[in-house]
């Protein structure tokens, strides 16, 4: 039974240019988002769309050009270089496309360290860590090398790293971009019960359209700026995302389908009947 | 923190090994270079040091013992025997002589001194009989002469009754025979090389060393501790410098392996510091880590290279090497320190640019 309380997140006309003069790219262009407690939002966009640029700025890795990002109340936007490390530490979670485990660290002592990074002593981060990664389903791997560990255990670890601090935002860019499409859809139910039971807002980027039926609600970027969804449809064959005004198209029993590429479109040709259950994708 | 960088510095063992064994054998270079320097250098002015004479006194000009030749009439040893502040004299003679013996030769300072000696006898086997002589044991090593044994000085046969320890340096073997002896082989029956003085309780020997060469004529006189400084300061002019510099190269030598291993320590783990930068780890934590792991392989490196330097003069007789090691706790102090200094900041070198990283770097595929 969620409430509706305050916002975590506010955004507000937020923008991003790398470089200046000629050579200068305008990477993000005023957005605005808001996100709620418990609310899961997907942000999908082509590549080079300014995706990693706006999370990056949303996760206080990076300084906007311009705009406001309001954390629980706390104006990012404003604080000094040398108060944002410990913003990240506590209020932010982490999620990597290559996961960025530390390799001569446990699984263990991996989520551990980031816990002491905040004033945790060491037996009472290790308890902490414990915990965590039991509860994760990590308990027979906890003293596991990252080299041990496979691609969705690596994941499942990043995210009880990202959990460890309790922050209330979870921040993860196309953290299933190295997954095979099993441990991405396990990793994207494991972000859903985590949104849902503790509460945490959780912010996703990717341009896997695969997951987007874990979100509460997806946004698609382009050239910087949010644009409606209506033109888009899904590749039936890779599973991308694609404009329909851009994309390759091919008829089937009276249905357009839209693929990223020819290669698609001439694997679907070969037999529609492999994939006709990727119509119910479809957004109109 | 510590645990990260000791994970790091241990992760892999083949990494471990070449950290490790590259700042042990630097250190090592530096340690060994040293003890040869001091092993060298130490008893350069030990007959001197360990005279038991509180002041020298030579022939007017002469200054050290090394290559020098010495001659004041006998005379003198009364003289000086009347200097207020003087408590005893004791004449000495002395030369450098090749002496000769079954396994070798060596060149060796020659004293002769009265029975009745009272300073410039070895501890130990004293007065040797008339036709013997006293070795050192560094020297009778060489030689190959035992307690009994035969050894050639002045062309003659002594008869060896005992050895002293400790004389010996690198340059030269030390060995006694009575004055008598000497005096006749030699025929500089009145005349003397030395005297050597010892003073009175609660006199200094500079004051009185001074007062001799007021009162007497056509002497130099010396405290002990003068002598034995010009003695190494001659002696270092002669051999040592050779030795300094190839001291100093070994040191730069070692310090920049060291350097290279430490830098490339953390260069390696870049982009996982990037990570923990992102993840909100200050720069304080993270020069800590490097620091940490600094500390451990120079540590561990020390200790391995105090090893090795322990072990290697062992290794070096059963080759049958004479090389006289000598390590000082101011080398170590000196070699640690530097060893700690340099791998610091070789290894802090580059978290400046992970410092100055942008963190977002590692949503681009890592801070690689
Ligand atoms: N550090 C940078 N300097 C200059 N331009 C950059 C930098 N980072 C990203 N860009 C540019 O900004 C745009 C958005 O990039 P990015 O945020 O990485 O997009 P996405 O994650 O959606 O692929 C691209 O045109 C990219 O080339
Ligand atoms: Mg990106």
């Amino acid at each position: 039974m969620r409430t509706e309380r305050a916002a975590t997140l506010r955004v507000q006309n937020l923008s991003k240019r790398y470089g200046s003069g000629e050579t200068a790219v305008q990477a993000v262009k005023g957005v605005s988002l808001e996100v709620s407690p418990g609310e899961i939002v997907l942000i999908m966009g082509p590549s080079g769309s300014g995706k990693t640029t706006l999370l990056s700025m949303l996760g206080a890795l990076l300084r906007p050009t311009e705009g406001r990002i309001e954390l629980d109340g706390l104006v990012l936007s404003e604080l000094s270089e040398g108060r944002l490390p410990d913003i990240r530490l506590r209020h932010f979670g982490f999620v990597f496309q290559d996961f960025n485990l530390l390799s001569a660290l446990s699984a263990l002592d991996n989520v551990a360290i980031v816990a002491e990074l905040a004033g945790l002593g060491r037996k009472a981060a290790r308890a902490r860590a414990r915990a965590l990664l039991e509860e994760l389903g990590l308990g027979a791997r906890l003293h596991f090398l990252p080299e041990q560990l496979s691609g969705g255990e690596k994941q499942r670890v990043a995210i009880a790293r990202a959990l460890v601090n309790e922050p209330a935002l979870l921040l993860a860019d196309e953290p299933t971009a190295n997954l095979d499409s099993h441990h991405g859809h396990e990793t994207m139910r494991l972000l859903r019960r985590i949104a849902k039971e503790q509460g945490k807002s959780v912010l996703i980027v990717s341009h896997d359209a695969r997951i987007q039926d874990i979100a509460d609600r997806v946004l698609w970027l382009e050239d910087g700026e949010f644009k409606e969804m209506r033109s888009l449809a899904t590749d039936p064959v890779c599973g991308m995302t694609v404009e329909r005004e851009k994309a390759v198209s091919a008829q089937w029993e009276g249905k357009s389908y839209y693929f990223c590429c020819r290669g698609c479109r001439e694997e679907f040709l070969a037999g529609p009947q492999r994939f006709g259950k990727a119509t119910a994708r479809e957004r109109e | 923190m510590g645990y990260l960088a000791w994970r790091n510095l241990t992760q892999s063992k083949t990494r471990f090994l070449l950290s490790v064994g590259g700042v042990a054998l630097a250190l090592a270079l530096v340690l060994v270079l040293d003890a040869i320097l001091a092993g060298f250098e130490g008893p350069l002015a030990a007959p001197i040091e360990r005279s038991g004479a509180d002041v020298w006194v030579s022939q007017k000009g002469v200054r050290n013992l090394h290559m020098v030749l010495s001659t004041l009439p006998e005379g003198v040893v009364e003289v000086v025997a009347g200097v207020p502040g003087v408590a005893s004299v004791t004449p000495m003679l002395y030369t450098t002589q090749m002496l000769r013996g079954p396994r070798g030769s060596r060149s060796s300072y020659v004293f002769g001194l009265p029975a009745d000696a009272q300073a410039g006898k070895p501890a130990g086997a004293w007065p040797p009989g008339a036709g013997e002589v006293i070795l050192d044991s560094g020297l009778g090593q060489v030689l190959g002469l035992e307690a009994g044994d035969t050894a050639r000085v002045f062309g003659r046969n002594f008869r060896v009754a005992g050895f002293a320890t400790g004389l010996s340096n690198p340059l030269n073997g030390v060995s006694f025979l009575r004055l008598e002896d000497f005096a006749r082989l030699r025929r500089s029956r009145d005349t003397v090389s030395f005297v050597l003085v010892r003073v009175g309780p609660g006199r200094s020997a500079e004051e009185v060393a001074r007062r001799i060469e007021e009162e007497v004529e056509g002497v130099s006189a010396l405290s002990r501790a003068a002598f034995a400084r010009r003695e190494r300061a001659v002696v270092r002019d002669m051999g040592a410098d050779a030795i300094n510099i190839m001291n100093l190269a070994g040191l730069l030598i070692g310090l920049a392996v060291m350097a290279l291993v430490m830098y490339t320590a953390t260069l390696s783990r870049r982009a996982e510091y990037g990570v923990l930068k992102a993840l909100g780890a200050s720069s304080g934590h993270l020069y800590r880590v490097v620091l940490a792991q600094a500390l451990y392989s120079v540590g561990l490196g020390l200790g391995l290279a105090v090893a090795l330097t322990l072990v290697l003069p062992l290794v070096l007789s059963a080759l049958g090497l004479n090389l006289p090691l000598q390590l000082t706790w101011a080398s170590l102090l000196k070699a640690g320190g530097m060893a700690l200094v340099v791998a610091g900041a070789a290894s802090a070198l580059p978290m400046r640019q992970i410092a100055g990283l942008d963190p977002a770097r590692v949503y681009r595929g890592g801070a690689r």
